[in-house]
């Protein structure tokens, strides 16, 4: 074992904190007292308490779930926009053939095309 | 030139000790030193590391004493050796926390005098919620309550007023009004031990506030200036007053 070497005080003995307030002169100083004394006496418990949501986790996961394709079609370049408004203005039924349209369109956008003999 | 034999630590524990004192640790720590043996059975081997304090340093063998006084000793967590010194003198030491007195404000920085050799600096951003927009309102003049971040003897000592957490959890400048007076660094140890029977007493008297420097230096202050100057009275003489003494002359305060 090793023997280290101490200048300060405070590591050797068991100090108080050093500002006291005493019979309410000052409140603030007096919840420190005790705060700063039980942390002493108790090994730090830190941060245990978390911060209560105001949205639950499932509602969080709902609505990022719809949040993901709002913020999705804002980055669409402008002709696959007007592709989907058009789909929004026409009915359910013509929407599932529009972004299946739009879908194999984009895709054969990013694929490379091999120049045909 | 005749060799000291050194004598074992624990017999002069509570007793005076002078410089060139030779204490001999238990054998177990030179056992260590010299091979590393795996210990099979957790007996008598305490665990952790000695803390050699402050006015003892380590010496081959065992612990040389560098200051006069009594030796302490504190067997929790690995065993803790040091001595109890008195002195009037403040040495700057990390971490401990002390009343410092702005005496300039050098740009970013503002100097303070902590009763060492040299001035401490603390910089503006060092204090809880401030900002390069939100200065803290500092004066030349006023009591800082800080704690030290860098202090040894070859660099300026430097302060700062927020824990490792980033909160002040009480430091930072101290209020207007109250009384700053300066003691000797071993009152200030025996004021600050756990149930120190001074503070007890005088907290029973009337409602104060009081801060303790670990460098000598008490600032108190409380409702009238009369009962301030009794405070300040009494934990100045309370070094050299007998415990019966003090009680006596509490009984007269508390009387009238």
């Amino acid at each position: 074992s090793c023997i280290i070497e101490e200048r300060s005080f405070l590591r050797c003995e068991d100090l108080v904190y050093g500002r006291m307030s005493f019979k309410g002169f000052n409140p603030e100083i007096e919840k420190l007292m005790i705060q700063m004394n039980s942390k002493c006496k108790e090994e730090k418990i830190e941060e245990d308490d978390k911060m209560e949501a105001d949205v639950s986790d499932e509602e969080m996961a709902r609505r990022y779930e719809t949040l993901v394709g709002t913020i999705g079609k804002k980055f669409l370049r402008k002709r696959d926009q007007r592709v989907l408004k058009d789909d929004d203005e026409d009915e359910d039924d013509e929407v599932e053939e529009g972004n299946s349209n739009a879908r194999p369109s984009k895709r054969a956008k990013k694929m490379f095309l091999k120049p045909q003999d | 030139m005749a060799a000291e034999r050194g004598m074992a630590a624990e017999a002069l524990v509570g007793q005076v000790v002078l410089p060139g004192d030779l204490l001999l640790l238990p054998a177990h720590y030179d056992e260590d030193a010299e091979g590393e043996r795996l210990r099979l059975s957790a007996g008598t081997a305490p665990q952790g590391r000695l803390l050699c304090g402050p006015g003892l340093r380590r010496s081959g063998a065992g612990l040389l004493v560098t200051k006069c006084g009594l030796l302490r000793h504190r067997p929790g967590g690995g065993g803790a050796y040091w001595v109890d010194s008195q002195q009037k003198r403040y040495v700057p030491v990390k971490g401990d926390h002390v009343i410092g007195i702005v005496t300039a404000k050098a740009g970013d920085v503002f100097r303070l005098d902590v009763g060492g050799s040299e001035p401490a600096s603390l910089s503006y951003l060092a204090f809880e919620g401030a900002t390069k927009r939100n200065r803290p309102n500092v004066q030349v003049g006023d009591l800082i309550y800080g704690q030290f971040v860098v202090a040894n003897k070859d660099m300026e000592p430097e302060m700062v007023c927020i824990d490792s957490s980033g909160k002040s959890s009480g430091m930072g400048i101290i209020g207007q009004d109250g009384f700053l007076f300066k003691v000797s660094l071993g009152l200030i140890r025996k004021l600050l031990a756990p149930k120190c029977e001074i503070i007890q007493e005088l907290s029973q008297l009337y409602p104060f506030e009081m801060v303790l420097g670990m460098n000598g230096r008490i600032w108190v202050k409380a409702k009238t200036v009369q009962q301030t100057l009794i405070v300040v009275n009494i934990l100045e003489a309370c070094e050299h007053m007998t415990a019966q003494q003090r009680k006596q002359a509490l009984a007269k305060l508390s009387g009238n």
